[in-house]
């Protein structure tokens, strides 16, 4: 974010869409899409020893309509795949899609019949986690690089307003 | 009116669709649909080897992963029929292991029972003494879920240096915890209000429609499989079956309490015993792959690791249930074999599933707000439910 | 690695409970889907109160090709202590269930733990309860087509099935199932069948 201070004078210059992003990077609520085992530690990222609300992920929000960020942390059923899609869709722009774990990344230990493989068949993901389940540790980093993508404008470069 | 709670939802404990009629805030009628879940954990351990398989087996409950792994091996070893071989510490660990586990699973239900009533803090307290328990996992078994630790024979390593210490050191601060956690859940008057008399399930109810666990102990029904079919020494260790006879949701809540301090009392037994060292696999090398220092060394030892690898072991054909006191009931594995060196089926008995299942019975007349009191009592684990 | 293509490893028994060793984990009852009823009527009246579980199997060598299989275990209500509930008895009631009629009656009213339980079955391998409040599928979605547990269900489902091994693996896989095809492929087969003793095939110019 570019900022210049005048001279002679307590204003800060920066462009609108910097302002923009830059507030919006600093409180990703995420959608409460928790599926199976990545869901637990996805809550232990919010847990003491991990904090995501520090990285300005307060509330994790169970309305699509108040979230803009979907951490889709586990295993896709064939039943769920459906439920996941409407979910994103009545998400409001701009929204951004995590997807944690091998099984939401790629279908993971379970190459069979009942698991859709890779959750980027039914949405489209910003950042993939590996891990099964990957620690904490891992989704508090794909948090970070959902900020900077924000920071950086958005996928395609075009960043919808708010 | 016809209401649909989940399968999104945040106080479910997972993906649950409980479609529930109401009249006016009443429920008249609740019907949970599952399926939301299903991984076709049974078809995938059925093309993997005897060992791999537990790999897709620990992740069905997956708050207490190696308590599934503890069933499978166990009844495995019982088709082999080397049950009384498996080595004195191993038993031990398994022990160990498996009521840690049980203290990590209670401690997912306490947490988010209490955010489900919007009791918030006793989460952070509950998940940082689950950290302590997940740190031990690592350090033994290389992951925080889902180590795969366990073995058809026994363990996969000896427990590593410093878990004792660890382990030490989480019984020492354990006391405190569970009182902080006591003091700000037990005795609220918040808490007592919206789970007393609530999802009265009585003993005969519970019987019919397959409870077990400390649903059922909550109801009066003192079964529990340590108890009732002793496996991996739990003869030998002193603890308490926690009943109570009012089968509400307080009921089931005091239970698992008190279930805690009953696990952390034969942890402390346990522990006494593992300063004595001792091998952790059996000696029989059909099952057991060689020691990772003597592969460099040996042809023999190399060959036979690769074969336990790429081949896997057979097991002679036949059938057995084996059945384990699991957070949440019995949890029993139905083990076919047919002679391969992959299974031939393996059913689970899931706790969950019969336990979610009475919601139908207990729901009605209820508050709509009781569901998730209810659900959260029964604490279900979807893994487990859909597999 | 294990695959859904890859042959057993060595012979196998076409019926595992008939065959099994001596493990004491439960009495064991063989029925047919006739006296079914009966028999689980008159064990829950002796006091097997409790039906733990009822699951699917499936042993396609076999005639009756499913079995469904019964857990069932005697507590009584009012036993409130350890010392009380003992050591239960548990049984096994294996009910053979013929490929060409995969009906069952169905003991959703002896026990209501049967519900869902049947369901299940019925959904993972197409067995039909005769009798079930509700019998639908409970995993799968409402239109899915097949019975998944069934063994000649594929593992990666019908649109995912992988094609046969190319002809370039065919090495591995002599033998196996898969036809060999193209000469080195065909002279390693006649090595094969000669020193197995087997019959030498024809050559067939490929």
């Amino acid at each position: 974010m570019a900022v210049a201070e005048l001279p002679g004078g307590q204003f800060l210059l920066a462009k609108l869409d910097d302002v923009a992003r830059w507030a919006q990077s600093s409180s990703v609520w995420p959608l409460t899409m928790g599926l199976a085992c990545c869901a637990i530690e996805m809550m232990t990222a919010t847990a003491p020893e991990y904090d995501l609300a520090r990285f300005g992920s307060e509330v994790f929000r169970a309305s699509p309509r108040q979230a803009d960020l979907m951490i889709v942390s586990g295993r896709v059923a064939q039943k769920m795949a459906p439920v996941v899609k409407r979910l994103y869709d009545q998400m409001a722009d701009p929204k951004w899609v995590i997807s944690m774990g091998a099984c939401a990344s790629s279908g993971g230990v379970f190459d069979n019949y009942a698991i859709v493989q890779g959750v980027d068949q039914v949405v489209p993901v910003d950042v993939y986690v590996p891990g099964c389940p990957p620690t904490p540790d891992g989704l508090l980093y794909a948090v970070n690089l959902i900020q900077q993508q924000i920071r950086q404008g958005g996928r395609g470069g075009i960043l919808a307003r708010a | 009116m016809v209401l649909s709670m989940g399968p999104q939802h945040p106080s479910t404990h997972g993906v649950l669709q409980a479609v529930t009629e109401i009249e006016g805030e009443t429920v008249m009628k609740a019907e949970p649909e599952i399926g939301y879940l299903h991984t076709g954990i049974e078809k995938s351990a059925e093309n993997l080897f005897w060992t791999q398989a537990s790999t897709v087996i620990e992740r069905m409950d997956y708050l207490s992963p190696l308590s599934n792994a503890c069933c499978y091996v166990m009844g495995v070893e019982q088709l082999l029929g080397i049950t009384d071989e498996i080595p004195l510490r191993a038993r031990q660990s398994r022990v160990l292991l498996c009521e840690l586990h049980r203290i990590a699973s209670h401690c997912v239900w306490l947490g988010t029972g209490g955010i489900d009533l919007g009791a918030i803090s006793g989460f952070f307290y509950a998940f940082d003494l689950r950290e302590k328990i997940l740190d031990l996992t690592e350090l033994s078994g290389g992951a925080r879920m889902h180590p795969n630790y366990l073995r058809i024979g026994g363990l996969r390593d000896d427990l590593p240096q410093g878990f004792i210490d660890r382990l030490d050191a989480l019984i020492e601060m354990y006391p405190r915890r569970m009182r902080e956690m006591r003091n700000l859940l037990q005795a609220n008057p918040i808490l007592q209000d919206r789970m007393v008399d609530v999802g009265i399930l009585s003993a005969d109810d519970a019987l019919a429609w397959g409870i077990t666990g400390p649903a059922l102990r909550g109801s009066g029904v003192a079964y529990d499989v340590r108890r009732a079919f002793p496996y991996s020494g739990y003869e030998n260790y002193e603890f308490d079956v926690i009943t109570r006879s009012e089968g509400d949701a307080y009921a089931r809540f005091l239970v698992r309490l008190d279930e805690m301090d009953e696990s952390m009392r034969i942890v402390r037994q346990v522990r006494k015993e593992l300063d004595t060292p001792g091998p952790v696999m059996i000696d029989d090398t059909k099952y057991a792959a060689p020691p990772k220092e003597t592969i460099a060394l040996s042809m023999e030892a190399l060959i036979h690791h690769f074969k336990i690898v790429s081949e896997g072991f057979r097991v002679p054909p036949g059938d057995v249930y084996q059945a384990i006191e699991g957070p949440r009931g019995e949890l029993g594995y139905y083990i076919v074999s047919n002679g391969d060196n992959r299974p031939w089926r393996v059913r689970t008995r899931p706790p969950s599933m019969y336990n979610l299942q009475v919601l139908k019975q207990i729901a009605v007349g209820e508050l709509i707000a009781d569901m998730v009191v209810m659900i959260g009592s029964l604490d279900p684990v979807f893994g487990e439910v859909d597999r | 690695m294990p695959s859904s293509q890859t042959p057993p490893a060595g012979a196998t028994a076409v019926d595992p409970t008939a065959v099994r060793p001596d493990i004491a984990d439960a009495r064991i009852i063989r029925v047919g889907p006739a006296d079914l009823r009966a028999t689980l009527a008159g064990l829950k009246a002796d006091g097997f109160t409790m039906l733990l579980d009822a699951g699917g199997a499936d042993y396609p060598g076999r005639d009756p090709r499913f079995d469904v299989v019964y857990h069932l275990l005697n507590l009584k209500p009012g036993a409130a202590t350890v010392a009380a509930v003992g050591r239960p008895e548990r049984v096994r009631v294996l009910c053979g269930v013929p490929e060409a009629e995969p009906v069952v009656p169905s003991v959703a009213d002896l026990w209501p733990a049967a519900n869902w339980a049947e369901r299940e079955i019925f959904d993972l391998f197409g067995i039909r309860f005769d009798g079930h409040p509700d019998l639908r599928r409970i995993q799968m979605p409402a239109d899915w087509e097949g019975h998944p547990l069934r063994k000649d269900y594929p593992l990666r489902g019908p649109a995912r099935e992988r094609s046969p091994r190319p002809n370039f693996a065919l090495k591995s896989n002599v033998g196996a199932g898969t036809p060999a095809s193209g000469r080195t492929a065909a002279a390693l087969q006649k090595q094969i069948a000669a020193a197995r003793g087997q019959a030498v095939p024809k050559d067939d110019a490929s």
